[in-house]
């Protein structure tokens, strides 16, 4: 009898790789004893490509091409991110113009991101028509990067010195008009998800985050705006054109699952704002959008170290990077924000709770597995 | 009152700093010698307000024999960031762990441990991060060649028969197009002799 | 002692393998479901994952041609690599590939699994999947749009229709030791799945 009762204490789940509840390719150890969590541990690693190695090996423009292939959802806060780096490290200054248009780019990429993980907790929750209809939805994006840059998901656009072309034209008139219709969309969205009782039911009291712990762990994003604290990179150090435009910090004092769904519904309405904004102030912007920039062999980096970030859909993005005189990065480390939400956050909110809520608590934290192993 | 350039003189007073560079208005610098790191990291805590790790990396200066760690660390407000540098010796040399201090440094060090062979004393578990039965060189350390590597391990397609060298392709190209660039210029001149001759 | 999934598929699959290749009225009624009812395993192995969600929503509605999710590799007929693989997945992904249930078949995407793509100089990604794995169907991109998706599913049905060559799975059974020893090579010794045969094992 006692023998039995020890064997049959816990359970151990592999809770993915393969599993259609996990957000992307990563695995989370679970210890069940029935339906209650008792221990979790993260795996990840399935993604590893070394991205950190392969650019020490290619000259900066070349870097370039590969590094938005590190978050596939938002590719374009990569881009973003290594420009200003390397913007910061050999002395280029920006234009006006293609800074407005940068702005642009990564709020429509926000937007697209925030309508990519809307499909996602619905369908963990069990609501299988809303991603039928934000996954189409955030598809009119994907069609106006098309057109403004080439690539659906990979854009390639944002390019140190500038950016790489000039807006097609009639760009801004269709992107008043995106704007209008997911204005509208908004509102059907409120109401066969953020205000569905299932929803409601399943997402309010779970996965609340200890408010102590957000501020030193360094959690970010949603989570930290989820717990009542008013912080957002492009409000507390502006980059780009933030410091230009009138926006909002969404806050939630709940610190839940359902906060964070609120914060980030309210921060696709604070998009659309920007980017009404910009439709407006783009064509009056001065500049050239390409800066003139060091021919491909010679473009060389000081020997000099730098560390910028940015706020990205699901929160604070970094990028530190170390040049050392030749044409080649000495070193780059990505520090996304999935990677302390993956770790430090899931594995002590998993611990408790149930085994249903779990793909529900991951995708809450808007976690991105290829950017935790780069 | 910017708060870097206050600190500024307040941690130079109290510590032997190599140096205190002021990069941008929200990130400055601070090198230090390895000895005395831990002492002015807590000072940052638990004075300064420097009360968040954001990430800890490691750049690897094999031409001058060593290792720089930065640790990243936040301002309580959030407005600035401060990187605390540190060299150590490529090999042999260990790191004290800051796991009793941030819960999120485990997983960071794991990853350092991993992608450079440093060792953290007092890490409860420096197990894999993302390789799985990985017994070769720590990749990210310059003296591991990634291509070499590849080439040991795999074969790639040949490419289509039809494929040519792209850069024998480009001298021909050039070749041809100068060749008949002098062509065109010749018979130009013919053609002006034979004007003149009428 | 042959291993698990062998025996498995010798027991409990054979018949309705070997009922694909015979012709005849129901077999080609058959053959005409099975095209129809095609279902995909949900597992995004690398980046080309981000572009099945719009192929299997609203806008290109991959289930107007049968073609639609499956949670489980027990009840999947297709496994979509999407891109690039790391050692530590292609473990997992082989594993996933025996517990299938034949007939199945593996789509590729992207430029990766061709000859490595962008990660051709990559320690830790490999360069051929069809060394490891059978590959039906390529779709060319990095990463393939929806509509190229769609395009591979539907090349991949008119080959299940006509099954004039071999599929991946018969040739994955009948050279079974030379798959083994490119994994092993690059996995070493202990290639998941590493169970032996039991409840199914001869004499039983």
């Amino acid at each position: 009898m006692q023998t039995n009762k020890t064997i049959n204490e816990t359970i151990k789940i592999f809770h993915g790789p393969q599993h259609p509840g996990i957000t992307g390719n990563m695995s989370v150890e679970l210890d069940l004893a029935g339906e209650t969590i008792q221990r979790a541990k993260t795996h990840v690693g399935y993604l590893h490509r070394g991205f950190e190695k392969l650019v020490e090996r290619r000259t900066v423009i070349q870097a370039f091409t590969i590094v938005c292939r590190i978050c596939v959802p938002e590719p374009d806060i990569n881009e973003q991110n290594f420009a200003a780096a390397v913007e910061d490290l050999a002395g280029i200054e920006i234009s006006e113009r293609a800074a407005a248009i940068r702005t642009m780019v990564l709020e429509m990429a926000r937007i697209g991101a925030l309508m990519l993980w809307m499909g996602g907790q619905a369908s963990s929750v069990g609501l299988d028509i809303v991603p039928q209809w934000c996954i189409a939805d955030r598809d009119l994006i994907l069609d106006l990067f098309e057109e403004l840059t080439g690539g659906r998901v990979y854009h390639m656009y944002i390019f140190p010195g500038g950016v790489r072309r000039e807006l097609p034209e009639g760009f801004l008139e269709k992107l008043s008009n995106l704007c209008d219709h997911l204005e509208k969309r908004m509102e059907r969205y409120d109401k066969i998800f953020f205000e569905n009782a299932t929803f409601q039911k399943r997402a309010i009291g779970v996965g609340i985050v200890d408010k102590n712990e957000v501020i030193p762990n360094g959690y970010s994003g949603q989570v930290l705006r989820g717990c009542g604290f008013k912080h957002d990179v492009r409000k507390d150090t502006p980059y780009l054109l933030y410091d230009r435009l009138d926006f909002e910090i969404p806050v939630r004092n709940e610190g839940d699952v359902y906060a964070r769904a609120l914060v980030r519904r309210e921060e696709i309405r604070q998009s659309i704002g920007l980017l009404r904004q910009l439709v407006l102030i783009i064509p009056d912007t001065t500049g050239e959008i390409m800066q003139k920039i060091p021919k491909h062999r010679k473009f060389k980096l000081p020997k000099k170290e730098t560390w910028v970030k940015l706020e990205s859909g699901r929160g604070e993005m970094g990028y530190y990077m170390a040049g050392d005189g030749s044409e080649k990065i000495r070193r780059m480390q990505v520090r996304g924000p999935s990677l302390i939400h993956a770790y430090a956050l899931l594995e002590r909110l998993l611990v408790g709770s149930e085994l249903a809520d779990v793909a529900m608590i991951m995708n809450s934290l808007g976690i991105c597995p290829p950017e935790i192993e780069r | 009152m910017n708060i870097l350039a206050s600190l500024q003189p307040q941690l130079c007073d109290k510590f032997e700093t190599q140096a205190f560079d002021l990069k941008r208005d929200d990130l400055a610098q601070v090198i230090v010698e390895k000895k005395i790191w831990r002492a002015v990291m807590d000072y940052l805590k638990e004075e300064a307000g420097f009360v968040t790790l954001l990430t800890i990396t490691c750049t690897d200066w094999i031409e001058e024999e060593r290792f720089e760690l930065n640790y990243i660390f936040a301002h309580e407000t959030k407005r600035c960031d401060l990187m605390l540098s540190f060299s150590i010796a490529r090999d042999g040399e260990s790191v004290q762990t800051l796991t009793d201090r941030w819960p999120q440094a485990e997983v960071m060090e794991r990853d350092l441990h991993e992608m450079f062979g440093i060792v953290f004393e007092g890490h409860p578990n420096l197990a894999s991060f993302a390789l799985e039965n990985w017994h070769h060189t720590p990749p990210l350390r310059r003296e591991f060649d990634t291509l070499a590597f590849v080439n040991e391990h795999f074969e790639f397609r040949k490419g289509r028969e039809e494929n040519v060298d792209v850069k024998a392709e480009a001298k021909r190209l050039r070749a041809l197009k100068k060749a008949k660039a002098q062509a065109e210029a010749e018979a130009k001149k013919e053609k002006g002799a034979d004007d003149a001759d009428e | 002692m042959k291993e698990g999934f062998l025996i498995e598929q010798e027991r409990l699959e054979h018949e309705a393998a070997a009922s694909l290749k015979s012709s005849g009225l129901i077999n080609d009624i058959i053959r005409y479901f099975r095209k129809k009812s095609i279902f995909v395993l949900a597992y995004g192995t690398g980046c080309g994952a981000i572009e099945m969600p719009p192929t299997f929503t609203s806008r290109y509605d991959a289930e107007r041609f049968g073609i639609r999710g499956a949670a489980t590799p027990r009840q999947a007929d297709v496994i979509v690599v999407s891109g690039y693989l790391s050692f530590k997945t292609l473990r997992r992904i082989i594993h996933t590939y025996e517990q299938m249930a034949s007939p199945k078949y593996v789509i590729a995407l992207g430029s990766c699994t061709i000859n490595g793509g962008m990660y051709w100089d990559s320690y830790n990604t490999i360069k051929q999947l069809d060394k490891y794995i059978p590959v039906d169907m390529y779709a060319n991109g990095c990463m393939p749009r929806p509509e190229a998706l769609l395009e591979a599913f539907i090349a991949l049905q008119k080959k299940i229709e006509n099954d004039e060559e071999p599929s991946g799975w018969e040739r994955y059974l009948e050279n079974i030791e030379w798959y083994r020893q490119n994994q092993r090579a690059v996995l070493g010794e202990d290639i998941k799945p590493a169970y032996e045969a039991d409840w199914y094992t001869e004499g039983r």
